[in-house]
């Protein structure tokens, strides 16, 4: 009996436990059981172009599902094979390792077996639902790109949140699973686009049947954002690019606004809009051509002769030239023992400003080079943009190199020379700069000396600044820039606009990749293609009134007058001819 | 009146027929008690209202662990058949008393004789439920022949040790036929296969044994073949119960979910707290978190809809309800009731400590459902039988 009392005694203690010492705790567990917490995803933000065409927007995704506790144990195998032959790229051995891993307590939540399914899939797994017990299809938001590789640069592309970033503060409102912008507006943007996500809580049973639904917390969808892009110039730019490899930035020069920003090759984003596959991200990541990179703002090259209008510019404001002042070019200037050349062997003779812009006359520009001292070129430069980020709302932008003395100093251990000075006034040496650093350079000539900082987001508290040049000298520039397009020996008189009412201004530049010596100056269709040069072509139109200020770069395309010329004049025309019938 | 004139003609004779094997002491008393008694001074009302209220309780939790909103009518499903099986029980206890309880005393072997055929049957007819083969389906119901075994054994081993010409202490040779009485249908039980009962009825006779005495050698040795038989015992046990085991052990491993239930039962007592979700309140129970809710898990959806005091209230009893029983045991007139009774009072005392051991945590589950509380008509119709024999025993009681 004493035996019988000690052991009902335990039995009583130990409830007691239960019940008192850690009823709080079990009746946290009994909500919890009974009580579970379901996201709602918030609609991401829409991106559209100027004109409201979607550029990024949000359909259904069909992911396919099972729910293990729906399945037999028996049935999972048969199951599994039908499910393989009915999807592609599942293997029923996966199914059934994935279906076993599920214990009594998580037997009750779908597993994903592959997300966004093809229509032929869904249609097939459709019409033997009835085959398939446990078995369910789950729809989700899926980012969709309507213009998929033609803006794909600008609109980056989501990604799934990795664990690592799970850990960081910045993330902590995110949960797995959740979409996150990698790269272009998408990931610039991603805060603003997300939106707020809803909260529904369930009522569920044991069999994790849902009894009662309330919604905690409506979603809140992501902000749309409106781009300054015109996507059909952006779509007739890049098939205009066609197989080329290059950039094209074009700019409003009234205000900034960036109106097309094409980067060749490209890449489908709607690839990456769920997990991409893994020969996709080979392919893609593996090219040698780099389609992933953004080249108007992360391609940096010599500018090549489109930078000259800005060493006359600055020599003209310090007053180390007027207008008339003439150099004699006999085909190279010699600069201690180092002779450096004209691209015209021959010479262009007594040259001044306009000739040596129009003929692109490099001889002239050494003569500047040994009056201007570097460091004023840098500051000069500065303000027209060269040598700095833009603030493109782009992720990853480069700057590009104006050097100064003291950057030489500091990165190549040596003081700076006059010789070096040279190259930099001919676009080549330490120089280099981004296409949009270009076209941003050409807007100021178009509007006659104001820098907008060139942007993608529609703002209208951007100010202009103006820059350290005059009237007069400005003009003197344009009216060399519209020389180039618009005479007999213009180096781009070619592409001028066929459309008579407007006129266009620009300047061709041919950047050496490899230095070259004059004897051994091959025609551009006998050299191997990686040895080109690269061609540029920077202008802006009409002349009075610009409305365009556009930069072409075609990565080894040799002259710019030949083949980013006509490129960038097809472009404006296209442009100019849609702001006349968005006129009328 | 029929009724009790063949009981009295009953009892005088198998009276005569054992009087030589009983004690002294019992014989004299036998001499000086009639049965004469007032029909209603030896009546045991106290056991009776308990059993009431246990059933009671019973029906209420049963109700509310079957509940559904949408049926027309509570008097439905689990409710309505318990109500059956406690009017037949009720029926058949009374019977029951009718009788001298040495009726049992003569019936005891052939009835021993009769549970172990049942348990043959079930192994060659039995249908199986749930991986086991326990029951033996007769036209609507079925019967677990197993609830039986456990009464047809404490009579056996009752008229066994009550006949001995030796008396106690025992040692271990005197036990091996008591032995294999209790080993016969524990390991046709085993082999259902039923753990839980097949150690119940090792338990129960255990206790038995141990009241009526046993030299100190004997439990000693006892106490080490019981070691090795565990040890050996585990060789034949069903994967499922060796996973139960060791789950119980290590609620860790759980990798089928075994653990599943003792921890959704433990969530279900815990969550109670100290005054209970309130009736029908009870989210573990009507969500079907908790597994067979109204069987062998009753007690965790009692306990959550009624908190500790309602445990408390419970437990006490049931308590109550041991201690009367062992009272009768020990104011039985001969050592056959006194021996019965215990038994009868170990049943339950085994029964509701490993129901509410395992439902708690502190055991591993066994399918041991809790007397007269659980739902079921096996162990409703054994537990009333036996609550007659003990108001049997009390009424015929000397003095």
């Amino acid at each position: 009996m004493i035996i019988m009392t000690v052991i009902i005694a335990g039995i009583t203690l130990r409830l007691w436990y239960l019940q008192i010492v850690k009823g709080e705790y079990y009746s946290q567990k009994s909500q919890d059981n009974r009580i579970r917490n379901r996201r709602i995803r918030a609609l991401r933000g829409i991106i559209t172009d100027r004109h409201g065409k979607i550029l990024a927007d949000n359909s259904l995704g069909f992911n396919l599902q099972i729910i293990p506790e729906n399945i037999d144990r028996d049935n999972i195998k048969e199951l599994s094979g039908l499910i393989a032959e009915l999807t592609e790229e599942l293997e029923a051995d996966t199914i059934v390792k994935l279906y076993s891993k599920s214990s009594a307590y998580t037997r009750h939540r779908p597993l994903t077996l592959k997300k966004n399914l093809t229509a032929d899939e869904l249609a097939r797994i459709e019409a033997r639902k009835y085959e398939l017990p446990g078995v369910i299809i789950e729809t989700e938001p899926l980012r969709e790109y309507p213009y998929d590789k033609i803006c794909s640069h600008i609109i980056g592309y989501l990604g799934f949140i990795n664990d690592r970033e799970l850990q960081l503060e910045a993330y902590q409102s995110y949960a797995r699973d959740d979409l996150v912008g990698r790269t272009g507006i998408e990931a610039r943007y991603q805060s603003d686009l997300r939106g707020r996500d809803g909260l529904r809580q369930v009522v569920v049973n044991a069999r994790g049947r849902e009894l009662e639904t309330f919604t905690v917390k409506s979603t809140v969808s992501g902000n749309n954002l409106q781009l300054t892009i015109d996507i059909e110039l952006q779509k007739f730019a890049f098939d205009l690019m066609g197989e080329q490899v290059g950039s094209l930035v074009a700019i409003d020069p009234e205000n900034g606004e960036i109106l097309a920003l094409v980067s060749t090759p490209s890449f489908s984003n709607n690839l990456f809009s769920t997990r991409i596959r893994k020969e996709d991200w080979q392919r893609i990541s593996t090219d040698p051509l780099h389609p992933l990179q953004n080249r108007p703002i992360q391609g940096c090259y010599p500018p090549g002769s489109t930078i000259k209008p800005l060493i006359a510019a600055v020599a003209l404001t310090d007053q180390l030239i007027n207008p008339e002042t003439k150099f004699f070019c006999n085909g190279s200037l010699t600069l201690g023992r180092t002779r450096f050349r004209c691209w015209n062997r021959y010479g262009h003779g007594e040259t001044a400003l306009l000739k040596s812009i129009t003929q692109s006359c490099d001889v002239y520009y050494y003569n500047l080079a040994t009056r201007v001292s570097i460091d004023r070129l840098a500051a000069f430069g500065s303000e027209f943009g060269i040598g700095r980020k833009s603030g493109i709302e782009l992720p990853g932008e480069k700057s590009g190199l104006m050097p100064s003395s003291s950057w030489k100093l500091k990165n190549v251990h040596d003081q700076w020379y006059t010789g070096d000075t040279l190259s930099v006034c001919i676009g080549q040496g330490y120089l280099t700069t981004t296409p949009l650093q270009i076209a941003a350079m050409y807007m100021v000539f178009a509007n006659q000396g104001t820098y907008f900082r060139p942007h993608l987001i529609k703002n209208d508290d951007i100010n202009g600044v103006k820059v350290d040049i005059n009237d007069k000298n400005m003009e003197v520039i344009r009216k060399a820039l519209w020389q180039v397009v618009n005479t007999r020996r213009g180096t781009a008189r070619k592409s001028r606009l066929t459309n008579k009412q407007w006129e266009m201004a620009g300047k061709t530049g041919t950047a050496q990749v490899v230095k070259q010596h004059l004897e051994t100056l091959k025609k551009v269709a006998d050299t191997p293609w990686r040895f080109r040069d690269h061609a540029w072509f920077a202008a802006f139109a009409p002349f009075t009134n610009p409305k365009i200020a556009i930069a072409v770069l075609i990565e080894h395309g040799g002259h710019g007058g030949s083949t980013a010329a006509p490129i960038a004049r097809q472009a404006v025309e296209f442009y100019l001819n849609k702001l006349d019938s968005l006129k009328k | 009146m029929t009724l009790s004139h063949h009981n009295r003609q009953h009892s005088t004779r198998i009276g005569t027929a054992t009087e030589d094997n009983f004690s002294p002491e019992t014989r004299s008393h036998l001499s000086e008690k009639g049965l004469e008694r007032n029909r209603f001074d030896g009546f045991d009302y106290f056991t009776c209202l308990m059993t009431i209220v246990l059933i009671g309780l019973g029906i209420l939790t049963i109700y509310s662990a079957t509940y559904n909103p949408e049926a027309t009518s509570w008097l439905t499903g689990y409710c309505r058949r318990q109500l059956i099986w406690v009017g037949s029980a009720l029926v058949i206890g009374t019977i029951l008393f009718l009788f001298h309880y040495n009726v049992l005393y003569q019936a005891a072997y052939p009835l021993y004789g009769l549970g172990i055929i049942l348990l043959l049957a079930v192994e060659v007819a039995g249908s199986t439920h749930m991986g086991a083969t326990r029951w033996l389906t007769l036209g609507n119901f079925s019967v677990q022949p197993s609830e039986f075994t456990k009464l047809t054994v404490i009579l056996a081993l009752a008229r066994f040790l009550s006949n001995r010409r030796l008396p106690p202490p025992y040692n271990l040779k005197e036990l091996i036929t008591p032995a294999i009485i209790i080993a016969l249908p524990a390991a046709l039980i085993l082999k259902q296969p039923d753990l839980g009962t097949a150690m119940l009825i090792i338990l129960i006779s255990g206790v038995i044994i141990f009241i009526a005495g046993i030299t100190r050698g004997t439990i000693i040795t006892l106490g080490l073949s019981a070691l090795t038989a565990a040890a050996v015992g585990w060789q034949f046990l069903h994967d499922y119960q060796r996973q139960r085991i060791l789950t119980f052990m290590n609620p860790e491993i759980d990798p089928l979910g075994s653990g599943y239930h003792i921890a959704q039962s433990k969530i279900a007592i815990g969550a109670g707290k100290l005054f209970g979700k309130g009736f029908l309140k009870g989210t573990q129970n009507s969500l079907h978190f908790l597994p067979e809710q109204h069987t062998d898990f009753i007690f965790a959806a009692y306990a959550e809809q009624w908190g500790f005091l309602g445990v408390l209230i419970l437990l006490a009893i049931y308590f109550l309800f041991l201690l009367r029983a062992l009272n009768i045991a020990m104011e039985a007139r001969d050592s056959f009731g006194s021996y019965l009774a215990t038994g009868i009072a170990a049943i339950f005392f085994w029964q509701v400590t490993i129901n509410i051991g395992m439902v708690s945590g502190l055991m591993p589950v066994v399918g041991i459902p809790l007397p007269l509380f659980s739902y079921g008509g096996t162990s409703m119709l054994t537990s009333i039988a036996l609550i007659s024999i003990l108001l049997n025993i009390h009424y015929r009681r000397k003095g």
